[in-house]
């Protein structure tokens, strides 16, 4: 490893909204962050702060890496950290809530299913369904995790999950999904597929966050970093 | 212990060969099913719950296929590949891996990698007999590798339907009961909400709308429903079709239109399901619950006890067995007489060997009816383990 292992990991994403209301919002603190090489770069510095690496990756790259301890420090979704840590709270610490990337993980079904409203309906027509259809009903989803949890929570557990790495929101009417567990702002991409979200199947209310990696190396200056970047903060 | 899996390898593999010479004279052909299976047959057919334990993958083709976690589909499976009639009789036996997740911290006689030597009598014509069989075979063969300290638990799901069969309630609650027994929070739920009047009515479907649909008139109703949903421009999605949807509509305007369930009737059903007892002395603390509520299911009884006595005259210790009524809850696909052998030694928790009646199995696999099957398999680890003192 290089002499720069003992300096702090801030993993900020690379892409989208979310990489110019996080480098918004950290020169609003007074952190101006500067890519460091070519303009595409993936890596950056602080300026005025010797001992921050700037990391710029996906924000489900960014999870990994706090899960894992090859960044001290990260911006990413509550969604994220849930569904990739089983154990999220011995890994990571949620710092701060950032105000933006606000957005819900959700179950949504048909609109047509007008005899459907709560999730303790969807466990009661998964008799009907198999008798009908001869399997458990599908659910797509990208987040494995996250939808078993909460299915079985709910006392549901005649499901299949189908993992969706897009456009889950329309595998139901593809056929390859009978509803599925999305992410979602608005509502309105759900209402353009045909799908309404259950009043009881909000799985999580997700949005940014500074959050801390608990098993990284947490060397005394990348401590020392940690604490003049949280007292810019304001934390 | 998870690096090497082989280490006990020639042990279990000597014992292994006596388990399956005894399965081999009471007449089951050895045969060996594919350890890689296609996910879905486990998926589609055993649901969520063992998938979170099932190795599941995707191969090159985009194929989703797992490492079996038990015998008995992949054995079905064979059955049906080879015999266009599934009725057709079969008796087979196996020894071979299975794979099942198991969360970090469990126990070592919990390993995810485990050996199953095991029996399957498959078309049958007399039940009993052959459930008796099967268990007097796993026994013998238990016996010949030497344990012969063991206890049983019987539970039984033929009584349970009975008792459902006899007790007086619209069939579909009958089904959501049966359903339901897999899991006894969601089955106590359901019976309360079944004795309580008050049916909540579902918010997306206008009162409007329900005051018109009569379960009598099925198909006007879908009509009406259809109608409903063109008015209010919402598009049909998905496999769930308006035939569906007004089925589940019907079946709640009529529970709504139903008298509530007695509570003696709920209350005979908690019962039923909390009764342990005894195998020999259950059959008769039925009897008497069922009694005093004027209830019969006599066949089953008779069933039971005919079981009890063919076991006895195959020279099974009944006193060593006890039977619960709940017993048989966690493995969905068992619909009758289910069975585990404990050795003491290993405690409950951890049965040498179980096994039991799936009748619907068969046509889960896709053949086009059930089919009466029945079938054992001894955990050759536990079992080792059970005779070699430590795990």
């Amino acid at each position: 490893m290089s002499a720069t292992q003992d300096r702090l990991v801030l993993a900020v994403p690379s892409k989208g909204r979310l990489m110019e209301q996080t480098t918004e919002l950290l020169a609003a603190a007074g952190l101006n962050i500067r890519k460091v090489g070519n303009a595409r770069g993936y890596r950056g510095e602080i300026e005025g702060l010797a001992n921050v690496d700037v990391a710029f990756i996906s924000a489900s790259e960014i999870a990994r890496y706090l899960k894992t301890g090859r960044a001290h420090l990260g911006v990413t979704g509550e969604d994220l950290v849930r569904e990739q840590m089983s154990d999220w709270q011995d890994r990571v610490e949620i710092l701060k809530p950032l105000g933006f990337g606000q957005a819900n993980v959700v179950v949504a079904v048909p609109q047509c299913w007008i005899d459907v409203r709560v999730m303790a309906d969807l466990d009661e027509i998964a008799v009907s369904f198999r008798e009908t259809h001869g399997r458990w009903f599908r659910v797509a989803t990208k987040y494995l995790n996250l939808t078993r949890r909460f299915l079985s929570s709910r006392g549901l557990t005649d499901f299949r999950i189908i993992e969706s790495l897009g456009a889950t929101e329309g595998t139901p009417a593809a056929g390859t999904a009978d509803f599925i567990v999305d992410i979602t702002t608005t509502g309105e991409t759900l209402k353009a597929n045909g799908l309404k979200v259950l009043d009881d199947g909000v799985i999580l209310m997700s949005e940014a966050n500074l959050i801390a990696s608990r098993v990284a190396n947490w060397t005394p200056r990348a401590r020392e970093a940690e604490n003049e970047i949280i007292a810019c903060l304001g934390l | 212990m998870v690096a090497e899996t082989a280490k006990k390898f020639e042990a279990l593999e000597l014992q292994a060969h006596k388990l399956m010479s005894v399965f081999i004279k009471a007449g089951h052909e050895a045969v060996a099913p594919a350890i890689i299976q296609p996910a879905s047959v486990f998926l589609d057919v055993i649901g969520e719950t063992l998938r979170a334990r099932t190795y599941v993958f995707t191969d090159p083709d985009g194929e989703e296929l797992c490492l079996r976690p038990d015998l008995t589909v992949p054995i079905c499976r064979l059955h049906l590949e080879r015999h266009e009639d599934p009725t057709t009789r079969a008796r087979y036996c196996y020894n071979g891996p299975a794979f099942r997740f198991q969360p970090s911290g469990s126990s070592s006689s919990h390993p995810r990698e485990f050996r199953q030597a095991g029996i399957e009598s498959i078309g049958a014509v007399d039940l009993e007999r052959a459930e008796a069989l099967t268990l007097v075979t796993v026994i013998d063969a238990l016996k010949a590798v030497g344990l012969t300290d063991i206890k049983l638990r019987f539970g039984d799901l033929g009584l349970f339907r009975a008792l459902l069969d006899a007790a007086e309630m619209p069939e579909r609650w009958r089904r959501r009961l049966l359903h339901q027994f897999w899991r006894p929070q969601a089955f106590r739920n359901e019976l309360k909400r079944l004795t309580t009047a008050a049916i909540d009515l579902p918010r997306d479907a206008p009162k409007a709308l329900l005051a018109e649909l009569d379960p009598e008139r099925p198909s006007d109703a879908e009509k009406r429903v259809a109608r409903h949903l063109d008015a209010e421009g919402i598009e049909i999605v998905g496999t769930r079709g308006v035939a569906e949807i007004t089925a589940n509509l019907l079946s709640i305007v009529a529970d709504a239109n139903t008298k509530p369930l007695s509570i003696e009737t709920a209350t005979l059903l908690e019962a039923y399901i909390g009764i342990v007892a005894p195998a020999r002395a259950a059959g008769a603390r039925i009897k008497d619950l069922l009694r005093e509520k004027n209830i019969d299911i006599g066949p089953a009884l008779d069933a039971y006890h005919r079981r009890l006595q063919l076991l006895t005259e195959a020279g099974v210790d009944i006193a060593r067995a006890d039977f619960e009524a709940e017993f048989g809850r966690t493995l969905e696909y068992y619909t009758g007489f289910v069975f585990e052998v404990v050795a003491p030694s290993l405690g409950a928790q951890s049965p040498v060997a179980g096994g039991g009646r799936y009748d619907q199995l068969m046509r889960q696999c896709g053949a086009a009816e059930g089919v009466a099957a029945v079938g054992g398999a001894i955990h050759t680890e536990r079992l080792l383990a059970a005779l070699t003192g430590g795990v």
